[in-house]
């Protein structure tokens, strides 16, 4: 069975990502982000939400096991500033309901939502600049960067929150992710 | 989801080998949780199961006497009517997190007297698995966790709903029979009315939080929201029958959700709103306006403290 942990950023909606993977019908296990990454064994890892990336613990470690990450929220941006792209502070904090337009019908993670999709949020931080090797995958009106992929390298990342009930089509996200991971 | 079926089984097994001939208690609140959790260790241990419902002054119009008519069969149960105590301990108190924490240990003290009162060597406890994060992550302080086991010195606690989600502790509600008007009851705060009243909690903000609460779950039933209810956010002028009104601004909201984790405001249409609207300011003299509140969670929450 295809096997993926979630790493806890102490986000509120943490426990929701692992019950969407487990509806999913995948194994999947919350891990805190103190753990050292050798001794996670796993397919894929998520990496969760939270309020402040200081609490990320050693989050960014789990970008270097070679398994697909996707990054949620403040996971996203722990990616984002990890491999050298830019956070900072939104304009407009992106608050509940988004609508959120797919900038690249092909990519893995949101190519099946486009052309559009609503989704729930709750940030004020966002990625700036994207890393290299990162495609943009979706914007919206309130942030700039909403998505982004490095598919060669399996990381994925979205600003939004594919995990909880208002956001359309999130179960969608955590499957295309899931196809990613299956070995 | 969760299988009903196998899970009350489990849970009955449970609760009735880490009892065994042991006394146990329960504080129950009329919620789905408490409800399902007594209901679960009821059905383990029968009679040794003593049920107390503490009547905190801060209960929704007619609950308390809902509690005794629903839960009927369990012969142990026990009201126990600590109105005035818990307004005592309120008188001043302003800080939401304080009210909590007021109300937190004045139902300690309540159920600790009852707790020892019965002799029980266990406590049963219907926290599910959201209390157990919420808390863990700080957003709010959860009446459920923490608190009883530190006063009275159980031999054990048992939680036999800790991994459930509300909506699947609903299916459960279900699937044990209880009568629809616990399964499909809205959620309610452990802390009651005191945090549908910003700032001090008296009697007179209680009562119109309780009136207006009945209003609108009246009013909004087609609707079938996740939880709908009304809080007294502050004063503001008015006029009525050519008097100046210094009264009660009474907000409603109303919000869809299946977890609670997040929520949307409801679109509701404004002739609903005016009947709302013109039903509180009418029943309740001191009260001078009503707003509806359209925020999602996120940014709000879904309670007001």
């Amino acid at each position: 069975m295809t096997r993926i942990v979630v790493i806890d950023n102490h986000g509120q909606f943490t426990h929701l990502e692992q019950r969407a993977l487990r509806d999913a019908g995948v194994d999947t296990e919350l891990v805190d982000n103190d753990t050292p990454p050798e001794e996670i064994d796993a397919d894929g890892v998520v990496l969760s939400g939270g309020p402040d990336a200081d609490r990320a613990g050693r989050s960014a470690e789990f970008l270097d096991i070679d398994v697909p990450v996707l990054g949620i929220c403040l996971g996203m941006q722990i990616m984002a500033s990890e491999l050298g792209g830019r956070v900072g502070s939104g304009d407009y904090g992106g608050y509940a309901d988004v609508t959120v337009d797919i900038l690249d019908d092909d990519d893995p993670l949101v190519g099946s939502l486009a052309p559009e999709t609503r989704v729930w949020a709750s940030h004020a931080d966002e990625v700036k600049e994207l890393p290299d090797g990162f495609t943009h995958t979706a914007t919206s009106d309130v942030c700039g960067i909403e998505a982004m992929s490095d598919a060669d390298r399996d990381l994925y990342g979205v600003q939004w929150h594919p995990e909880v009930a208002h956001t359309e089509r999130g179960e969608e996200v955590f499957e295309n992710f899931i196809a990613r991971c299956e070995r | 989801m969760v299988d009903t079926e196998s899970f009350i089984e489990d849970a009955v097994a449970e609760i009735r080998e880490e009892v065994g001939d042991a006394h146990a208690v329960i504080a129950l609140s009329g919620g789905v949780d408490s409800s399902v959790a007594a209901a679960l260790a009821y059905e383990a241990i029968g009679e040794q199961l003593t049920p107390v419902y503490v009547d905190t002054g801060l209960m929704r119009k007619g609950e308390t006497e809902g509690i005794r008519d629903i839960f009927s069969f369990m012969e142990s149960l026990r009201v126990v009517d600590a109105h005035e105590r818990f307004f005592d301990a309120l008188s001043g108190v302003v800080d939401p997190e304080v009210k909590r924490e007021v109300i937190g240990e004045q139902f300690i003290r309540e159920f600790e007297r009852e707790a020892k009162d019965t002799d029980a060597d266990y406590l049963v406890q219907g926290t599910i698995y959201p209390d157990r994060i919420e808390s863990e992550g700080g957003i709010k302080s959860h009446h459920n966790v923490g608190g009883l086991p530190d006063v009275v010195d159980f031999e054990g606690i048992v939680e036999p709903v800790r991994d459930l989600y509300k909506d699947e502790v609903r299916e459960v509600a279900r699937a044990l029979d209880l009568e629809e008007v616990v399964a499909e009851r809205m959620p309610f705060p452990g802390p009651g009315l005191a945090v549908r009243v910003i700032g001090e909690v008296t009697q007179e903000k209680v009562e119109v939080a309780r009136e207006a609460c009945h209003v609108v779950e009246e009013e909004l039933e087609e609707y079938d929201p996740w939880q709908a209810f009304a809080a007294v956010v502050g004063k503001g002028t008015g006029v009525k029958g050519d008097n100046r009104v210094h009264g009660w601004i009474v907000a409603v909201r109303s919000v869809e959700s299946r977890d609670g984790m997040t929520a949307r405001a409801q679109e509701l249409d404004w002739e609903t709103l005016q009947r709302i609207q013109s039903r509180i300011t009418g029943t309740n003299d001191n009260v001078a306006r009503v707003v509806y509140d359209v925020t999602h969670k996120p940014p709000a929450t879904i309670e007001y403290e």
